[in-house]
Parts: structure tokens; C-alpha cells; sequence
């Protein structure tokens, strides 16, 4: 297949994941669209890799799974820390700090 | 079957071992009761050994690890900027309570694994290395942003920094992407050939282009560069200010050299399609913070405000795309070290007697109870709006006369303006800590929420509930060395370098060398 | 130790003693801060005897040394860098400076010590020390400047030091704006400098100079000519001396070390120093010695007529230094700067006594009210006598050699120079008159009001302080020597300074007796040795007769004042009712005050409230608040934009994420 098909897809899925973090209000949510965005430059990566015949990237892309990984374990870790001091779970409701 | 081993340069990679090795020890310290109060004599004797690794490696040009880091002296200078800070954010959590809090070796940990990313970054030479430094540096400090666990607020500042940044993060790697299908390479170099071979037509590349669009913007939101801005006045509030302090001179202090390395050397070729861009994210950068600042009641808000300015004012030594202006940037980023620090070591001792209140009125009387402290924060506050003579008027003398040279006379211009507009909210500062404070005035109750006469609780940050209702109060904070300690040292090394520039200016070139075969 | 490290010390210790006294103010008791004072400066006095010792160890031609302790700042080819030069004629100031100025620290230990402002006024005096020494220690001419400028902040700052009081703080201000005229004669002087010989350093310059310029070429005319405008304007020579009268609104201490001894002789060592690019352009000068000797007569002619003791004094350092302008205008720098030192010493004891005398009349300083201090105070009596007679040049006082050698020297050049020696004479003769008028109009005769007060109490007279000139209270919340008043006779201090001076006065001479010795003439000589000027040289038998002249012309001076006030008292108001307009002219300083005003104050003023009417407060104004209403506005913009909601955040990202694609997309099309 033609390379500007897995571009598409990659530009769709960081869209749809961007719109995700502009809409929805559960920080869980968020994080989950946080790891499409993340997922879509690994798969932008790949595309590229395929085209131009380079392992480098595809090294890149594990790189890029782990790190969501952490990154999403950080996220979570304080979610846990907000819903067990009973903080609603909406990000609309965080404004203290603001100004 | 011939098996070639690889050349490990275990000189050129000490600093990192020794960032490793610490990081490592001052987690297991936790484990045993007997030397777990050593954790943070711990952590500043690895970031002792780091610095000295780094003075070791001074003058060495090198490619770690196959081309994917380089030593060199860019790399060499900016480490020991961020070891410096991290050495101060060290001292001034003593006694700290989000320490406490979050168990006192896993914040340091996490301390030390942001401080590893970041000399990573200063190293990085490939893609993967950059990401993967840029996400050590930035995931402790999200998770270091939450631990202050009385306070609502920092849990709300960690949680926005990491969405936001993680925003940041992805549109980065996502325009990384869009370079490595450009250029066909992903070390730096490499894509520089990729790029000056690739004919006019790869650089006129749109998706090129927009990868190179997009890459700016994970590196503006991470040195807080306007449009990308808005996470820096809440989350330097709401975090602990021994992390505000670092987060606002080690993070820039990194994401800089990163900059400069991706740009200059990765993105050299393209500099005429980028550097009007990044100009304009610079002019935005500095309008805005000196504008926001301006209305601030907030002191730490007020230096986050006043932290985008400065990156914009710093972005222009990348703009101009010559030795010159590396230099004065480093210049400059050494001086706003010893500047920042020395504020936010005041906002720390302030807080802690006043029980945690960072308004700027309440600063109202500081010069006459306390002159030792408000010395270093007149002296910072000069320093930050550029005023003789102190390191901050050279450096903002040496990136004016470098974007002069570079025939960027309207950036030097919308220099020359912000400065003038920040002169307002940096002098406010001054005259309030020297104005004489009403007689009637009490620094508040320690209880927040509790019956507060003199201080609204509005104030007061909110309590979480099923948190102590007890703030932290030290009254003798003004007299304790480590805290003090850097407030003073930053203040006399600003004005030391504002009066004998010379040796600052060689430690900047240094780095400006360093990328001499790289910049046209 | 080399010399320059030794020059290097004698600038560390007044500046140091300045910053401890200033910023110690709280701790230290007025005892410590004055004797930090004095030592601060002493110690520089020593360092200056090393610098000396150094500098006279070298072999003649190569007693000099540049030393610069590090490069400020290097653009293009203009390097900047903080540097001195130490050779026998900064050696020589430097020794005259920190000598006369260790003699007016003790004095004003004593003198000021009831003053509130004791500390500020110690660590200004050292500030102003250090600053001199800087302008006469400097190498380049940046480093002049910056000397030349802070000199003249320090004398604004102590001449208005009871900054309560109008007119001194008028005075101060008429100071420092003349002295700012002077500056930028000085400026435009060091920027021509580097523009026709590319260094502002010293010795550069002076080595390029004959290079570069043809005699009397006018570039090198018109440096000379702006260098002089700084000159006259420190040393107070006509048209720029207005502010040197008003000065004695300062407390004596003051008057007798900036006054007298050394700001005023700043434009002397400029002149002296910069001697070759002065060689260089022979009519400016001639245009220097002349104005040196119209201002001598003026003054000279202006102290004869005014009653005020102090402002007596004051012209009479106008007119001496005109004597030194004509000296080392002429070619004859050593007499020049010999008559430097003299005059320091006895004019530096002239204010000491005079003080002395106003403390005793509990500050009033009109001579026509003080009688018969003779016998109220005999050690200030004889000061002032001494003080006197070295300043008219009486035989074998050290004034005698210094002003006769200036003016022998003119007379044996001849021509126009001639002209001058006679003038100069003409000027001597008026000294005499004025000096012995001071002391016989104090100190005989039936003692006043206050002296008697003095002869039979021993006290000092008290009441409440009032402004002389404008006889309102004086604030003495602020200082002012609030209700004691020290005298010679009751204070340690002031005796010491005095009685050192005063046996300089007396004996200094002895450095400089033609045929005999010539100290000052052979130390001087390795700085003075590029000029021709300096080697023409009067003989002994013509000098002494120059001598003999002086001495006449001094006695005659003596016997004719004798008469007229001892012997014949009605003749000098007799004279005043037959020349009235003579004298309206000249106890109005010859109107110079009322001509500024009318050509430059007032017009100055009247542009200053038209631009303040029409151009600030409508055009200006209108500007200023516009420009905040924006910046306020833009602030209140961008932090509405700060909801505090993430997503709102996300969603300004998105908008420039897009705005940059765009930007690409747009430009790669």
C-alpha cells in the first residue's frame, strides 16, 4: 500500500486524539487520548520507516511505548492521589489556579 | 563469526554514570532506616561527582554511544547550569514538606532522574535520544509537581502540567516524524546532509515544514514560549516552590540546549524557513509575559509570567542562528541561574514565615525586618529587568548586539520594549519590599481556614480534606544557611558578573565553539 | 613593592573608609568614624610616600608606569580599560591631595563634632579624596572623566551638606551645573582625541600627537580650547567662576580642602598634564594665560570690596589660581605647580583660621562686625597672620617663592608674556591689600561683642544659628553645627591641622630658593622633559630680583593697609562715598551673577515652562497614558485567557498548532 494512507491514519488518530483532550472532561479519558496521540507519531514513524528502508525508526516506536507507559502510570498515579481525597474527577472542575 | 564490540567512552559518559549511580543509591537509601536521613547528603554529593565528571570532560569533543549523545562544550556548560540547580532546589527542600510528604528518597529520586534527562538532552545527537531525554526530564517533574499533598493545588498543577505537556510531547513526535521522513536520518547531522542533498524542493517540503512547525511547538510549550504558555502562571504557582525554582531554570536550561542543537545543527539548512517563525513565537513570548505580568498579585505567578519573557527574550539567541548568538544565550541562561534562584529561594524563606502566602503585598516591610533577605530579592528583581550592573543588563546587552549583527535590529527593538514594560512589575516588587509595612500588620495565622482577622483566607490556599490543618511555618527561615545560603550566593554572583563579565562570557563560548563547524 | 601597586593602595583606603563609615553609620561611634577617616586617608598619605620612593628609584627617563587592572570594556578599537599612570606628576598630587587632606580630616574631627551628620560627612570627604585621586591618578582619559565627574558629585554632595538650608542647597546646585559645562568641554575634548589619534589612552596620545598635528593646527586648537573649558570650569576661572563664592555655603572643613586645596587645582593638573597637546597649539595657550591673569585681577579687585570673610578668602583662591593657569599655560609648570602646593597649605589654614573666628562669632561671618580677636583668640591670630602673609607674598614665606618664580618666569620670556609679569604684579600688590585687610581688620583694636563674651567667659558665644544671608533659623535637626561651636584654642584637632600648615606655610619655600635648591624643579622634570618650554630658565641674580620686587611690592601692600586702617580709619568709608559705582561693581562680584541670570538662567527657565505647559503636559502626557491604557489593556487580555481550564489551554494550543501549519503551508505553496 501506499505510504500516504498510513500518513492519514496517523494524522486522523493525533487529531482525534487532540479533539479528545480539547472535549472531554474525565482525566482518564484524556490520558487514553493522550496515548492516541502518542500512538500516532509510532505509527507516523513507521510509515516512514517502511518508505525509506531505515531500521532506526523502528527501534523508536518500542521507545515510544515505553515512555507512554510511564508517562501514563505518572497520570494515573495522580488520578488515584485526586479521587482518594475525593476531588471530583473533572477537569473543568480544576481552576484554582487561574488568572 | 566476527563479533566487533563497541568502543564505550566510559570518560565521556561519567557524568551520566555518575547521575545513574546516584539516582539509584539515594532510592535504596529508603529501604534501610539507619541512613535514610542521609538521602539528600546523598544526592548532592552524586551531583558533586556529576559536576565533577563534567569539569573533566571540559574541552572534549566527543560522539558517545555510536553518535546518539555528544560531549562537547554546549553540552559541558548547560549540564553544569542544571547541576547547579539542582544542587540549590536540593537545598531548599530541606525541611520542605512536600519532601516529607512524598517520602523524602523518592523525591529525590524523581529529582535526580529529571536531572539525568536533562543532561541527556544537553548530550542528545539522534532523535530517540531526544525524545527519550526530553520525557525523563519532563515525567519526575509532573509527578513532582503533585506531592505537595495539603495543598488541592499542586495536585491540580501536576495534573495539568503532565496533560499539557504531554500534548507537547506528542505534537513533538509527531514533527519528528515528519523530519525523519524528510531527511531520511535520524541523528542530527545526518539530517542535516538528508537536508542540504535533498535539493530545493525537500525544503520547500510542506510536510516537512509543518514536522519542523510542529517540533518548535513541543519545544515552545516546554520552555514556555507564548502561544504555548498558559500552563506555566498556574503550575508555577501551584507546585512546591523548591520545584518551581528548579523547574523554571533547569527545564528552560535543557529545552535550550536542545534547541539549539536540533535547530542550528539538525535544521541548519532550513534556517530561512524556520527562523521568521520562531521569531515571531519569540516577540509573542516576550509581549505577553511582560504584559501578563503586570497585574500580578502573586509573586510566584508573577516570575512565571516573567519566565516567558525571558524565553522569548532567550529564543531571539537561537533566531539569529550565529556563534554570537549562542554565545550570548548561554550567557544569558548562566545569568538567569543565578538570578532566578536567588528569588525563589526568597519566595521560599517568605512563605515559610508567613505560612505559605506569596502574595507581593505581603512583602510590604521585608527591607527594614529583614534586610538580609531582601537584598538578594532587590538585587534578582534588577537583574531580571536588566538594569546595570548587574549579569542580566550584559546579557541582554550581548543578545541585543548579536541580533544587531545578525540584522535583527526589530527583535532587538521588541527587546529594548519588553524590558521597559517589565520594569513595572520588577520594580513594584522592589518598592514594596522597602516600603514601610503598616503597624497593624500581622503575617497571618498559621490555620488556614481558621478564623483569619488580618489576612483574608482567601489568601490561604484551601485545604484538602483529611489533610493536617496545620501549615508549615518556620519564622527562623531567614536565618537557616540553606536557604539564605543560595539566596545571597545568586545575588552576589549576579552583580559579580555584571561588574567582571569576562569569565562568563569564556564559559559561554565554550558552548558557542563547540557548534562553530556547524553554523554557517 | 613597584609603584604602581603602591598608587593602586592609595586609591583602595579613602574609598574604603568612605563605604565602611557610609554603611556603618549605625554602629560606629562618632569617635571611630572620625579617626577611620583620618586614617583612611593617612594611610593613602603612606602609600603615596611608597609610590614616591618607587618612582624615585628608577633611573630619570624612565620614571613612569602604566598600570591598568583590568579591560572593562573593548569595542572595535576603543579599549576602555581601568587603568592608571603613576609618574612624578601624579606622585606630586597625589602627596599634595592625601597630605593636605590628612590635615583637614584631623581638623574636622574636631571641628564638626557636634554636627549630626558626622558620619555622612566623613564618608563624603573620603569619597571625595578618593575620587580626586582617581582624577589624578588616571591613564586614559575615560578614566579623567570618570574622576572629573565623581569629583564634582562629591562637591555637590558636602557643599550641600546641611541640605536644609536654601541656599546651600541653591549653591550646590549652581556648583554642579557649571561643573557640568566643564565635563562636557571634556568630553568633546576626549572624543576629538580619539577620533584624530584613535586611544584615549595617555600615552599613546601623547606619543602621536606631535605625529599627527601641525602646530596650531585648529583640530588640535579646538582640543585644547575644550579641555580648557573644563579646566576653568573646576578651577573657577572667569567666565566659569560664579559657583566658587556661593560654595562657602558648605562647612569650613570643606571650603579649606575642595575650596582651596585641591578640586580647584584639578584644571591646573589638567592642563599640566596634557602639557604636550598644550605644546602643540601655542595660541590656546596664550588664550589660558590670559584668562589665568584677567581673572586674577577681577577676583583680586572683588576681594578687596566684599565684607564677607569667607567669600574674601574664596576670591583670593580664584585669583591665586589664576596664578597657577598663567604658570603652566606659560611653560612654567614646576613654579605652576609649586605655587599649587604653597597656596594649599596657607590657603588651607586661611579657612581653617576663618572658621575658627565665625565659630567664635557664632556664624556670622561679616568682618566688619569681628574686632579684636587679637586678643581673644591668640593661637587663630596667629594662624591668620601667617596665613596672610604667606598669601601676600611677604618675604621669606613659602608664598613668596612660589608666586615670584611664576612671575619671573613670565617676565624673563618677554614679549606679551612681559605684559602679563606686570599685570601679575599689579595682582600682587592687590593680594597684599586684601590679605593684611583681613588681619587688620579682625584682629585689633577694642575686641567686639562676642570676643569679649570669649575674654571673659572662655566660652563661646551660643544663640540660635541663622543663615547669614537670608537670617532665617537654621534647621539644626539636620546638622549645622547644632549649639557648639568648636574654636582652635578649645580643640585638639583643630590645632593640629593648623600648626602643621602652619609651619608648612612658613618654612615651604626652602624647596624652591633660586641658586640654592630646586626640589620641586628636579622631581618634576622627567614628566615636563618633552617640552621645550620647561628648560628656559631665568638666572639666579635675574630670579632674585624678581624676588626683591615681590617683596617690595608685599611690604608696600603691609604699610599701606597698616595706614589706612590703624592710622587713618576714615578713608576707607570716605573712599567707598566718593567711588560709589566703583564700589556697587565690585561688591557685586562685577555684576557676572545678574548677567547669567539675565542671558542664560532666565531665558533657560522660560523654555522650560513652555515645553512643561504645552509640550509635557498635553503632547507628552497624552503619549504616556495612552501607551499604559494599552499595555494595561493587553495585561487584562491575556489573563482572561487564563481560565484555569485545561481545555480551554488545549484549545489555544490547537490554535497554534494550526497557525504555524498554516504559516508553512502558506509559504511552501
Amino acid at each position: 500500500m501506499a505510504i500516504e494512507w498510513y500518513l492519514v491514519l496517523s494524522a486522523l488518530l493525533f487529531g482525534i486524539g487532540f479533539a479528545g483532550v480539547m472535549i472531554r472532561r474525565n482525566p482518564v479519558v484524556i490520558l487514553l487520548c493522550l496515548e492516541l496521540m502518542l500512538s500516532a507519531g509510532a505509527l507516523a514513524f513507521l510509515a516512514f520507516s517502511r518508505m525509506l528502508g531505515n531500521q532506526d525508526a523502528q527501534v523508536m516506536v518500542l521507545i515510544v511505548l515505553v515512555v507512554a507507559a510511564c508517562e501514563v502510570v505518572v497520570g494515573l498515579g495522580l488520578v488515584v492521589a485526586m479521587f482518594r481525597r475525593r476531588l471530583p474527577l473533572n477537569v473543568d472542575e480544576m481552576k484554582e489556579l487561574e488568572g | 563469526m566476527n563479533f566487533d564490540a563497541p568502543t564505550i567512552d566510559y570518560a565521556g559518559l561519567s557524568p551520566i554514570i555518575s547521575l545513574t549511580a546516584g539516582l539509584v543509591v539515594v532510592v535504596l537509601v529508603a529501604v534501610f532506616d539507619s541512613v535514610k536521613r542521609f538521602g539528600p547528603a546523598l544526592a548532592l554529593l552524586t551531583l558533586a561527582v556529576t559536576a565533577g565528571c563534567l569539569i573533566w570532560q571540559w574541552g572534549t569533543e566527543a560522539d558517545l554511544v555510536a553518535g546518539s549523545l555528544r560531549i562537547d562544550g554546549l553540552a559541558v556548560t548547560l549540564s553544569l547550569l542544571v547541576v547547579v540547580s539542582a544542587a540549590v532546589a536540593i537545598l531548599l527542600s530541606r525541611d520542605d514538606p512536600a519532601s516529607s510528604q512524598a517520602g523524602e528518597s523518592d523525591y529525590l529520586g524523581l529529582l535526580l532522574g529529571s536531572v539525568l534527562g536533562m543532561v541527556m538532552l544537553t548530550q542528545a545527537q539522534n532523535i530517540l535520544t531526544f525524545f527519550v531525554a526530553l520525557e525523563l526530564l519532563s515525567i519526575p517533574l509532573y509527578a513532582l509537581c503533585g506531592t505537595d499533598l495539603r495543598r488541592r493545588e499542586s495536585l491540580e498543577s501536576g495534573l495539568k502540567y503532565l496533560i499539557v505537556g504531554s500534548v507537547g510531547s506528542a505534537t513533538l513526535l509527531y514533527g519528528l516524524a515528519m523530519v525523519y521522513g524528510g531527511s531520511g536520518a535520524t541523528g542530527f547531522t545526518e539530517i542535516a546532509q538528508g537536508f542540504s542533498s535533498g535539493g530545493p524542493d525537500l525544503l520547500d517540503d510542506s510536510l516537512v515544514l509543518v514536522g519542523v512547525g510542529m517540533v518548535a511547538v513541543g519545544l515552545s510549550f516546554k520552555v514556555s514560549i507564548a502561544p504555548f504558555h498558559q500552563w506555566t502562571p498556574d503550575v508555577y504557582q501551584g507546585a512546591p516552590t523548591p520545584i518551581t525554582a528548579f523547574m523554571a531554570v533547569a527545564t528552560k536550561i535543557a529545552a535550550f540546549a536542545i534547541f539549539i542543537r536540533f535547530f542550528l545543527v539538525a535544521l541548519g539548512p532550513l534556517i530561512d524557513q524556520w527562523d521568521v517563525m520562531l521569531a515571531a513565537l519569540a516577540a509573542i513570548s516576550i509581549v505577553v509575559g511582560n504584559v501578563g505580568a503586570l497585574a500580578q498579585s502573586s509573586l510566584k505567578r508573577m516570575l512565571g509570567y516573567s519566565g516567558i519573557a525571558q524565553a522569548g527574550y532567550m529564543l531571539c539567541g537561537i533566531v539569529v542562528g550565529t556563534q554570537a548568538g549562542v554565545d550570548a544565550l548561554v550567557f544569558y541562561l548562566a545569568a538567569y541561574v543565578a538570578m532566578n534562584l536567588a528569588a525563589f529561594a526568597v519566595v521560599v524563606i517568605h512563605e515559610r514565615r508567613t505560612g505559605f502566602s506569596d502574595r507581593i503585598a505581603s512583602l510590604k516591610g521585608l527591607g527594614r525586618e529583614d534586610p538580609a533577605v531582601a537584598w538578594p530579592l532587590t538585587i534578582a528583581m534588577l537583574a531580571l529587568a536588566g538594569l546595570p550592573p548587574t549579569a542580566g543588563f550584559i546579557g541582554k546587552l550581548y543578545l541585543i548586539q548579536a541580533l544587531i549583527e545578525g540584522d535583527w535590529t526589530w527583535l532587538a527593538v521588541m527587546i529594548a520594549v519588553g524590558t521597559m514594560i517589565s520594569l513595572a512589575y520588577y520594580l513594584r516588587v522592589v518598592a514594596t519590599v522597602w516600603m514601610r509595612a503598616e503597624p497593624a500588620t500581622d503575617p497571618g495565622p498559621a490555620a488556614p481556614g481558621g478564623g483569619a482577622t488580618a489576612i483574608d483566607s482567601g489568601d490561604l490556599p484551601p485545604v484538602i480534606a483529611g489533610a493536617a490543618p496545620d501549615a508549615f511555618e518556620d519564622h527562623g527561615s531567614g536565618r537557616r544557611w540553606y536557604l539564605l545560603g543560595p539566596a545571597a550566593l545568586g545575588a552576589a554572583v549576579t552583580i559579580f558578573f555584571g561588574v567582571i563579565p569576562q569569565p562568563l562570557v569564556e564559559f559561554a563560548q565554550q558552548a558557542g565553539n563547540a557548534l562553530a563547524p556547524y553554523i554557517s | 613593592m613597584s609603584a604602581a601597586t603602591w598608587a593602586w593602595l592609595v586609591l583602595l583606603f579613602p574609598l574604603l573608609g568612605s563605604l565602611v563609615i557610609g554603611f556603618g553609620f549605625r554602629v560606629l561611634s562618632t569617635r571611630t568614624a572620625g579617626l577611620l577617616g583620618i586614617g583612611a586617608v593617612a594611610v593613602a598619605f603612606f602609600c603615596g610616600i611608597g609610590a614616591l620612593v618607587a618612582i624615585q628609584g628608577e633611573p630619570s627617563d624612565s620614571r613612569y608606569v602604566a598600570s591598568s587592572l583590568w579591560e572593562y570594556a573593548a569595542v572595535g578599537n576603543f579599549k576602555i580599560d581601568l587603568g592608571i599612570y603613576v609618574d612624578p606628576l601624579s606622585v606630586y598630587m597625589v602627596m599634595v591631595v592625601t597630605g593636605v587632606s590628612t590635615l583637614i580630616h584631623i581638623y574636622s574631627y574636631s571641628y564638626m563634632k557636634s554636627d549630626v551628620g558626622y558620619h555622612r560627612f566623613f564618608s563624603y570627604l573620603n569619597f571625595f579624596v578618593f575620587s580626586m585621586l582617581v582624577l589624578v591618578l588616571a591613564g586614559n582619559f575615560i578614566l579623567l572623566t570618570v574622576g572629573w565627574a565623581l569629583v564634582g558629585f562629591a562637591s555637590y554632595a558636602l557643599i550641600s551638606f546641611w541640605y536644609r538650608r536654601q541656599t546651600a542647597t541653591d549653591a550646590g546646585m549652581k556648583a554642579f551645573v557649571i561643573n557640568v559645562l566643564g565635563d562636557v568641554g571634556l568630553y568633546l575634548a576626549a572624543i576629538l582625541i580619539f577620533s584624530q589619534l584613535g586611544s584615549v589612552d595617555y600615552e599613546t596620545v601623547f606619543a602621536r600627537a606631535p605625529e599627527v598635528f601641525t602646530t596650531n593646527e585648529w583640530t588640535i586648537v579646538a582640543i585644547c580650547l575644550l579641555l580648557m573649558v573644563g579646566a576653568f570650569a573646576k578651577s573657577a576661572q572667569m567666565p566659569l567662576h560664579t559657583w566658587l563664592a556661593d560654595a562657602m555655603e558648605g562647612p569650613t572643613p570643606v571650603s579649606s580642602l575642595i575650596h582651596a586645596a585641591t578640586m580647584v587645582t584639578a584644571g591646573v593638573y589638567l592642563i599640566a598634564r596634557t602639557h604636550p597637546l598644550f605644546d602643540l597649539a601655542p595660541t590656546a595657550a596664550d588664550i589660558s594665560a590670559l584668562v589665568g591673569v584677567i581673572t586674577l585681577l577681577v577676583a583680586g579687585t572683588i576681594a578687596i570690596a566684599v565684607t564677607d570673610l569667607k567669600r574674601i578668602i574664596a576670591y583670593s583662591t580664584m585669583s591665586q589660581i589664576g596664578y597657577m593657569i598663567v604658570g603652566v599655560s606659560i611653560g612654567a609648570y614646576s613654579a605652576g605647580l609649586f605655587h599649587l602646593m604653597t597656596h594649599a597649605f596657607f590657603k588651607a589654614l586661611l579657612f581653617m583660621a576663618a572658621g575658627s573666628i565665625i565659630a567664635a562669632m557664632a556664624n556670622m561671618q561679616n568682618i566688619d562686625r569681628m574686632k579684636g580677636f587679637g586678643k581673644a583668640m591668640p593661637f587663630t591670630a596667629a594662624m591668620l597672620v601667617i596665613g596672610a602673609l604667606a598669601l601676600a607674598a611677604f618675604p621669606t614665606t613659602s608664598g613668596w617663592f612660589s608666586k615670584d618664580e611664576i612671575i619671573d618666569y613670565a617676565s624673563f620670556r618677554g614679549g606679551i608674556y612681559g605684559l602679563m609679569a606686570t599685570a601679575m604684579l599689579i595682582g600682587a600688590f592687590l593680594t597684599a591689600i586684601y590679605s593684611f585687610r583681613i588681619v587688620f581688620r579682625i584682629l585689633p583694636g577694642p575686641p567686639c561683642d562676642e570676643a569679649q563674651h570669649l575674654i571673659d567667659t572662655g566660652e563661646v558665644v551660643h544663640g540660635k544659628p541663622v543663615n547669614p544671608h537670608t537670617l532665617e533659623p537654621e534647621d539644626t535637626d539636620v546638622g549645622y553645627p547644632g549649639s557648639e561651636h568648636h574654636i582652635a584654642e578649645q580643640a585638639l584637632g583643630m590645632k593640629i591641622g593648623m600648626s602643621v600648615l602652619g609651619f608648612l606655610a612658613l618654612v615651604g619655600g626652602v624647596l624652591q630658593i633660586p641658586g640654592v635648591d630646586e626640589v620641586v624643579f628636579n622631581f618634576l622634570e622627567p614628566t615636563f622633559a618633552d617640552s621645550e618650554l620647561s628648560h628656559i630658565h631665568p638666572s639666579t641674580s635675574e630670579s632674585w630680583l624678581g624676588l626683591g620686587k615681590g617683596a617690595a611690592i608685599s611690604v608696600a601692600g603691609l604699610i599701606l593697609v597698616w595706614f589706612l586702617y590703624m592710622k587713618r580709619p576714615a578713608i576707607p568709608p570716605a573712599l567707598v562715598r566718593r567711588l560709589p559705582h566703583v564700589h556697587a561693581l565690585l561688591v557685586n562680584k562685577w555684576y557676572f551673577d545678574e548677567l547669567y541670570d539675565f542671558l542664560i538662567v532666565n531665558p533657560v527657565k522660560g523654555l522650560g515652562r513652555f515645553f512643561n505647559e504645552f509640550i509635557e503636559s498635553d503632547l507628552i502626557n497624552g503619549l504616556t497614558r495612552g501607551t499604559v491604557y494599552l499595555v494595561r489593556t493587553a495585561g487584562a487580555g491575556v489573563r482572561e485567557i487564563q481560565t484555569g481550564l485545561l481545555r480551554s489551554y488545549a484549545v489555544l494550543m490547537l490554535f497554534g498548532v494550526v497557525a504555524i501549519g498554516l504559516y508553512f503551508l502558506i509559504r511552501s505553496i
